[in-house]
């Protein structure tokens, strides 16, 4: 259906609109002085309105003859037809009115043959006019639609992305402990198979369970320890009351992942990561804090991830949800506050 | 046959672990010095003169094209690193090979192969001079965020936005930062193309121009102006850099 007819309120509005047009038409007609102003709208109103309904009719020939400069000669030939056929009903109800109105005001339909190629001229003109309109809106709305399904699209294979380089550089420390350690090599294959399928099937998802979340992240922080062994080390502060909220997929591990790649990694001494997790008046609060050698290599690449997750923490809880950064000169911070919602 | 000295630069254990097992089984091969970050690795490069560094790119300090750009070019680069799109292309230029994590120890022999071969011949340098790799390595519309430079045994980095000005000088430029000059052996232009160009300014043939530090614009000689910048130094403006100024600024 006409998206125009899909709310009452519209329609009234649409209505209206074309109940004016109508008033207007009559008035002008009157102004020749072959008939009187009542006349002119009695007859003006019902043809006005007629042609209000036919103008929706654009609505279904845009979707049935595309726009292409191709075809243009096919193109024109349907859309000259249907203005035809336009100006044919409302003209054709116009007699019909103009008829029952001659008891009234007589004279009423001889004075409608004369006008009438004059009205057909007019009405195949407004209906041209709404044809146009239509393929703008539609114009308008096909690009909108697109961007939105290209951020949708986007956003989810960002969540999807796994770190190629992390996942190298843990296969290479994997072989590297086949030799010197190879219970400890096993151990960390598991592990890394373990933190691959989990955030495959999170993935998938979009909201999951902050326990899910909190234990994906825990996994890859075993990853990652196996790596970079004493240079990475944890502080958690988690309240159990978070555990059973809703959290969108992925969204916490990729903080975490930050913490480390931008931090950590960067540092030659390595130092602590905090981790913390707190529900109060249903919000929930996460945070992750980690030094950073502000003198560190290729600082210019951080913040990409940040911002998809506050893209998707703003698509998700809107106003309610809240990302801050605070960075000193050696530590940041990132803390997410969004309404905790329960199962 | 002479052993070949090695030296492996990498910030994790497990990494130089497994390179230090391979290279145990290698007759010809003494490792010499083991490295968790960039600034001892060109510190053990330039005390030590290693026949081989194998080198990782993510690194504390100075990553790998940063050292690379600090050490003499005789030295033999292996890159070790795990997949980075944009630096193979760098790989490709100024490195005698590269690994890629993880790897065997077959395929490391062929990477040895490549360094004895060129050391065969002494008088083939590699393929390029590695002094413009980090720029290389650079995705489109990113530039370059700091310049290194030696400073005796040490190295000086320059984050961009303390340089005030690059001066051409022969084979060098001259770069002026917190009323210090140090000098890096690279041309201008090539420095001109990694930095951005809306924060760098051209301003003539030998000089490129920090355009916050410009304080004012007077004019010279009937063809040139001069660029005053705040601690009163003089920066000459050519007609070509003089356009460009006005373009940047606005037009004004």
């Amino acid at each position: 259906m006409h998206p125009l007819l899909q709310h009452w309120r519209r329609s009234l509005i649409y209505l209206a609109a074309w109940l004016e047009l109508g008033i207007i038409l009559g008035l002008v007609a009157a102004t020749s002085g072959h008939i009187a102003r009542l006349a002119g709208i009695a007859l003006g109103v019902p043809m006005s309105l007629l042609l209000g309904f036919v103008c929706l009719t654009p609505y279904y020939v845009c979707r049935s003859v595309p726009l292409h400069p191709m075809a243009w000669r096919r193109m024109v030939q349907n859309l000259l037809l249907a203005t035809v056929l336009a100006s044919s009903v409302v003209i054709l109800g116009g007699r019909f009115a103009a008829a029952a109105l001659a008891s009234e005001w007589p004279g009423l339909d001889t004075l409608f043959s004369a006008a009438t190629p004059f009205l057909t001229v007019f009405i195949g003109l407004t209906y041209l006019l709404s044809i146009a309109l239509h393929y703008a809106f539609h114009e308008i709305e096909s690009s909108r639609r697109a961007e939105v399904l290209a951020r949708e699209a986007q956003l989810k294979a960002l969540k999807a992305q796994i770190n190629p380089h992390f996942l190298f550089n843990s296969l290479n420390s994997i072989s590297a402990l086949t030799s010197v350690n190879p219970a400890r090599a096993r151990e960390m294959c598991i592990g890394l198979a373990d933190f691959l399928r989990a955030s495959l099937r999170l993935g998938e998802r979009d909201t999951v369970p902050f326990s899910e979340e909190l234990a994906l992240t825990n996994m890859y922080l075993e990853v990652e320890q196996a790596r970079f062994g004493k240079r990475l080390r944890l502080v958690r502060d988690i309240d159990p009351a978070c555990n059973e909220c809703d959290v969108p997929a992925l969204l916490i591990q990729p903080l975490v992942e930050n913490a480390v790649k931008h931090g950590i990694a960067m540092m030659a001494e390595g130092g602590d990561i905090f981790i913390s997790g707190h529900r109060e008046n249903n919000l929930l609060e996460f945070r992750v804090s980690n030094p950073f050698d502000p003198e560190a290599p290729g600082q210019a690449r951080n913040g990409i991830g940040l911002r998809n997750v506050r893209a998707r923490l703003e698509a998700r809880y809107g106003a309610a949800g809240h990302m801050q950064i605070d960075a000193t000169e050696r530590n940041y911070q990132v803390t997410l506050t969004f309404p905790a919602t329960t199962l | 046959m002479k052993p070949l000295r090695a030296i492996i630069a990498d910030d994790e254990e497990l990494a130089r672990q497994i390179l230090r097992e391979y290279l145990a089984s290698e007759s010809d091969i003494e490792i010499i010095a083991e490295c968790p970050n960039g600034f001892e690795a060109v510190k053990a490069v330039n005390d030590l003169n290693p026949d081989v560094l194998f080198l990782d790119i993510q690194m504390p300090k100075l990553d790998g094209f940063e050292v690379l750009e600090l050490i003499e070019p005789s030295v033999a680069v292996v890159f070790v690193t795990a997949f980075d799109q944009y630096a193979m292309k760098a790989f490709d230029a100024a490195a005698v090979d590269y690994l890629l994590k993880p790897f065997t120890a077959d395929r490391m022999r062929a990477s040895l192969q490549r360094v004895r071969t060129r050391a065969a011949k002494p008088g083939e340098a590699n393929p390029e001079h590695p002094r413009n790799l980090k720029q290389a390595s650079q995705r489109p519309g990113e530039y370059l965020e700091r310049l290194v430079v030696k400073d005796g045994p040490r190295v000086h980095v320059i984050p961009i936005g303390r340089l005030d000005y690059a001066e051409a000088q022969d084979d060098y430029v001259a770069l002026r930062s917190e009323g210090k000059t140090w000098l890096k052996q690279q041309t201008i232009s090539s420095l001109e193309a990694a930095l951005d160009a809306r924060r760098f300014l051209r301003a003539h043939r030998s000089f490129l121009v920090n355009i916050e530090r410009i304080a004012r614009v007077e004019p010279n000689t009937k063809d040139t102006w001069l660029a005053v910048l705040r601690d009163g130094a003089k920066i000459p403006l050519s007609r070509a850099g003089y356009a460009r100024f006005r373009e940047l600024a606005g037009g004004e």
